[in-house]
């Protein structure tokens, strides 16, 4: 029996021998460190998660042109590299272009709950082909987005989940908080101190306000 | 490659080294933003920042890594799709009277908006200079997408972006100051003035050499 389970999200260890067996813990039990699910842990022992899919299944595509959806987000990254160049004016340009392409865009039909858990579960299996081509391809920034990618993904997968499980009760005083870094979704009054996946400071995070509805 | 010294103010502990180092005065503003106009680049403020609170940033930025085309393929057909979960998060989020959901689907667009950054920047987009981005700004410009698309953006969009490694690169020459004895570089053009004493015209002459 293996004692030591690791998370896929943070990669926090949980000790079985120091503490209770892994498999005593309940099915609420959280990722201290990151809050993922119990489910969102495997034996340390075990090859990473990446090696799961043995053979890649062959991912699909083509060049055609960007969706508004794209440009949007095309535009809105072109504007963070703008800032981080200290180019304050072009970032702002991007920026007015990148809401202009999200308003653009036409409205998602049939959305729901279910269907959007559907799809980033077909993303988190997706992961590793995409790393196994990045790496096939020496393609050293494509593989290591898959890295940040897939926990940021999982994490969400999983809030979803459990969203459908115990629905608004989730959230009954908590807030959810987003580092702007990497995507990480954590619930909480307040943001860690450290993003569990890529290691910024809490200040990095910015809360997900819902909006009011007239 | 010439630089600009910058602060990040949320490092900065006013121990002012950068004052005192600064052979041209551009850490010397109220607002704690070094001056660009006066910065030559040297770098003396971020050695002697004792919070490394001063870093150099290039101003031009060398070409993006070459990508494979089974690579771009495969990564803009995963952006679409994390493009079309973000908009699916958002038609969720406007349509429900869930306060907790709402929120749930604020925090799944913002989330997915970040991955599909990612995605795209490792599809060949990473730099906003570099000519992958210019040849989409200017097609736009030549068939903007719709009647109301904001075309005074993006022409001064393409009017202020420079070329990464581009062919309108200035040569630079180097003045020195006759009344203090400062050395500057400046772009060829350009009407130079001493940035420490303010000297300009004849009292200053051209050097020869890095």
């Amino acid at each position: 029996m293996p004692v030591k389970y690791v998370c896929q999200v943070c990669g926090y260890v949980y000790d079985g021998g120091k503490e209770a067996p892994f498999d005593s813990l309940p099915e609420s039990w959280k990722c201290p460190l990151c809050g993922a699910p119990k489910g969102e842990f495997r034996p340390a022992a075990a090859a990473p998660a990446a090696a799961e899919a043995a053979v890649p299944a062959p991912l699909e595509g083509e060049l055609g042109p960007f969706t508004a959806g794209q440009m949007a987000a095309l535009c809105s990254s072109l504007g963070r590299g703008c800032e981080k160049q200290y180019k304050a004016e072009e970032a702002a340009l991007f920026r007015e272009l990148s809401a202009w392409f999200a308003a653009a865009e036409p409205p998602a039909e049939d959305a729901s709950v279910e269907a959007l858990a559907d799809a980033l579960r077909a993303d988190v299996a997706d992961y590793p082909s995409l790393r196994a081509a990045a790496d096939a391809a020496g393609d050293r920034g494509a593989a290591r987005i898959c890295v940040w990618g897939e926990k940021v993904t999982r994490m969400l997968s999983s809030l979803l989940d459990r969203y459908a499980r115990e629905g608004e009760a989730m959230l009954a005083g908590q807030e959810i908080w987003v580092c702007t870094t990497c995507g990480f979704v954590w619930i909480g009054e307040a943001p860690p101190e450290l993003c569990p996946v890529c290691k910024v400071p809490a200040w990095k995070f910015e809360k997900a306000e819902g909006g009011v509805k007239a | 490659m010439k630089k600009l010294a910058v602060r990040n103010i949320r490092l900065c502990t006013k121990d002012c080294l950068c004052l005192y180092v600064c052979p041209t005065g551009a850490t010397d503003t109220e607002n704690s933003v070094i001056d660009p106009r006066k910065c030559i680049g040297c770098g003396v403020c971020a050695e002697a920042c004792p919070s490394g609170a001063i870093s150099l940033v290039p101003l031009e930025m060398p070409p993006q890594q070459p990508k494979t085309e089974e690579i771009k393929v495969l990564l803009r057909a995963f952006a679409r799709r994390r493009s079309e979960e973000e908009a699916a998060a958002r038609a969720i989020g406007a349509g429900t009277e869930k306060e907790g959901l709402r929120k749930l689907m604020a925090a799944a667009a913002m989330s997915t908006r970040l991955v599909t950054e990612d995605v795209l920047r490792e599809a060949g987009f990473m730099l906003p200079q570099c000519p992958e981005v210019r040849e989409i700004l200017e097609k736009l410009a030549d068939e903007p997408p719709a009647a109301d698309f904001p075309e005074e953006t993006l022409w001064r969009l393409l009017g202020k972006l420079p070329m990464a490694g581009g062919s309108g690169e200035k040569k630079e020459i180097r003045y020195r100051c006759s009344l203090c004895g400062f050395v500057f570089p400046l772009p060829e053009g350009e009407e130079p003035e001493c940035p420490v004493c303010g000297a300009k015209g004849d009292k200053l002459t051209p050097v020869a050499g890095e």
